[in-house]
This record gives structure tokens, C-alpha cells and sequence, in this order.
């Protein structure tokens, strides 16, 4: 195996030389219903975003050490890694990281992980845990309705789907810095781009009546 | 002017000729500024995003979650009450992002049965003390 410096590049090489099984199981469970909630293989990759939404605390990872432990006990799945994950900081993600229940999937990210450079990982740890605060999101989508009925389950999908949003928009925006050669933070110029072209595309949702006198 | 306070992470919005007595619309700004900074260093910005950015890209996640809503809202006016299957309706085209969702959301249900797990044998293990 050659030391490549770009760890997915690495990860890639791996990959060929054993080729991932069949994909169908993993699949399955991804695109399982809601109504019966998956309670086997599909295994959560951002278990400590969730639990960051979960008990609204973006910079620290919160689970009680007891409560872990009797977690595992009583959960027979990879589930304990997710658990023994919240306690600790960082390094642990190099070490146990789930994903989706693919024993293939979690050897690549471990090997992809385990050559990140400092800053890759840094950055990769705020992409992890950040997240849409429970109370605030809950608060903004009580002012929406108008109605005091907000799940903790659709505070968490929208946080959810937010946040991919923010990437979209971001990553787009990263996109129109490259062409436009400009380097730095990320400057409102760019995500007004980035958003226009998102727009073009279709993925942000059109207001039906248009929004008047902000 | 009502209450420009700087110190605060939060201002208010300045609304002309809003009556004290309507419910609170208002809405405070860098509500998820922290997050958002995070959130954008994470997915390729600086480390210390501009504010402008993040305040642009507040306004824009604030805008896309009420659209989001509003049309949530509009598929459940037909059943009433509006329900999370709502918002899965209306990503089911984004695959991403209705993958993501329903993962959360079976993650969720997973921590909500340990949880119950613990207590009981939390329980347990008191009536036997």
C-alpha cells in the first residue's frame, strides 16, 4: 500500500483492493419506513451530532458515563461504541466510528480518519458536532405554526435537514470562490451567488406568495 | 429604536409601529450564530467565518425552514394536525437529505429504547437494594 498524503486517496487504494459487499442490506435499512423505526444494522454515523440536538449542547459531549455503561449492556449492537463515544473527545471517533452498519464502509472511515492531517481533523470535528440548537429551532418553529405542537422528532429532522442545507449552500459557495479565484472567509457576495444558483436549481423551495415588506 | 443592546449575542429587529401587545414575531438576530459558525467551519470556511456570512446565512436557513414549513403545513391541512411524515413528503425528492432524516429519526427512536432500558433496570436495581 503506497503512503499517499491525501487521505481519501489512501482510502480509495484500500477500497480496490477489497471490494465492498453488496450494498442491498445497508440500502434497506437507509430507506426503510419511518413508521417501524430500523432497529438493527442501520447503524448512526453522527450519533454525537444527534446527541448534541438531543440534550442541546453543541460543544460537549454529554451522556453520563453510568448511563453508557448500562447502555451497552443492554444494547447488543455496535450501539455501545456510539455510547463509549460520548464521553470521550475526539480521538475516540478514530477508533470507533459507526456508519450505517457496513463493516466495509466503517474500515474505509477509520483509514480515511486515521491520516487526516490536524486541521482536516479539526474541521471534520465542527462538521460532526455542530448543529441547530433543540430549544432554538423549537422556538423558531413555534413562531412559524403558530402552534405550541412542535415533536421533539420533527425539531430534530429539521435541525437535520437544515444543517444540510447550510452545506449545500456552503460548499456551493466555496465553489464560486474557486471560480472567481478569491481566497479568505467566505464573503455574503459568495453565498448570495451560491444561493441564486441553488435557486436555479430547484433546491430551495419556492415561496408561493411572494414575501413582501421583510 | 427598541433595545439595540450590542453587548448580547441577540438585537432585536427593528419593527416599525408593531403594537406591544402582539404576540412575539419579533425575530432576534444571531439566534444560531454560534452554531452557524461552527457549522460553516466545518464545511469549508474559515475558521472564523465573517459575520456579514453569517448573518446572510442565518437569514437564508430562517427563510428555507419557514417555506419548509408553510409547505409542510399546506400537505397537512388536508389530515389537520401537521406531523413529521410531512417534512419527509416534502424531501422525498432530495435523497441526501430524506436519508439523513430518517436516520435521525431512527436514531432517536434507538436512544428513546435504551433510555427506557436503563430506567427500568435503574428501577431494578433500587428494589433489590
Amino acid at each position: 500500500m503506497k503512503q499517499s498524503q491525501d487521505p481519501f486517496e489512501a482510502a480509495f487504494v484500500e477500497q480496490e483492493e477489497s471490494p465492498p459487499e453488496s450494498p442491498a442490506a445497508a440500502n434497506d435499512n437507509e430507506t426503510q419506513n419511518v413508521d417501524t423505526p430500523v432497529n438493527d444494522a442501520n447503524q448512526p454515523e453522527d450519533e454525537l451530532g444527534l446527541d448534541a440536538t438531543v440534550d442541546n449542547n453543541v460543544a460537549s459531549t454529554s451522556a453520563t458515563p453510568s448511563a453508557s455503561a448500562r447502555i451497552a449492556q443492554t444494547n447488543n449492537k455496535n450501539k455501545e461504541d456510539d455510547e463509549d463515544e460520548e464521553e470521550d473527545n475526539m480521538e475516540v471517533e478514530l477508533g470507533k466510528l459507526p456508519s450505517s452498519g457496513d463493516p466495509d464502509k466503517m474500515a474505509v472511515m477509520q483509514t480515511i480518519l486515521s491520516r487526516f492531517t490536524e486541521e482536516q481533523m479539526s474541521r471534520y470535528e465542527s462538521f460532526r458536532r455542530s448543529g441547530f440548537q433543540k430549544s432554538n429551532m423549537k422556538r423558531l418553529l413555534v413562531s412559524i405554526t403558530g402552534s405550541q405542537k412542535i415533536s421533539i422528532p420533527m425539531t430534530i429532522v429539521v435541525s437535520g435537514i437544515a444543517k444540510m442545507f447550510v452545506g449545500e449552500l456552503v460548499e456551493t459557495a466555496k465553489l464560486v470562490m474557486a471560480e472567481r479565484k478569491d481566497s479568505g472567509p467566505i464573503r455574503p457576495c459568495h453565498i448570495r451567488e451560491s444561493y441564486r444558483r441553488m435557486k436555479l436549481e430547484g433546491k430551495v423551495p419556492k415561496r408561493s406568495v411572494p414575501r413582501l415588506f421583510r | 429604536m427598541s433595545g439595540g443592546g450590542i453587548a448580547g449575542s441577540s438585537k432585536q429587529k427593528i419593527e416599525p409601529s408593531k403594537p406591544a401587545d402582539a404576540p412575539s414575531f419579533k425575530r432576534k438576530r444571531g439566534v444560531f450564530q454560534k452554531d452557524l459558525q461552527h457549522m460553516m467551519y466545518g464545511y469549508g470556511d474559515d475558521q472564523n467565518p465573517l459575520p456579514e456570512s453569517v448573518a446572510l446565512v442565518e437569514d437564508i436557513v430562517v427563510e428555507y425552514v419557514t417555506d419548509l414549513v408553510h409547505k409542510a403545513q399546506d400537505v397537512a391541512s388536508k389530515r389537520g394536525k401537521l406531523l413529521t411524515e410531512d417534512f419527509l413528503f416534502l424531501i422525498r425528492k432530495d435523497l441526501p437529505k430524506l436519508n439523513r432524516a430518517t436516520e435521525l429519526l431512527a436514531m432517536n427512536e434507538e436512544l428513546k429504547q435504551a433510555r427506557k432500558a436503563f430506567d427500568m433496570d435503574e428501577e431494578k436495581l433500587a428494589t433489590v437494594d
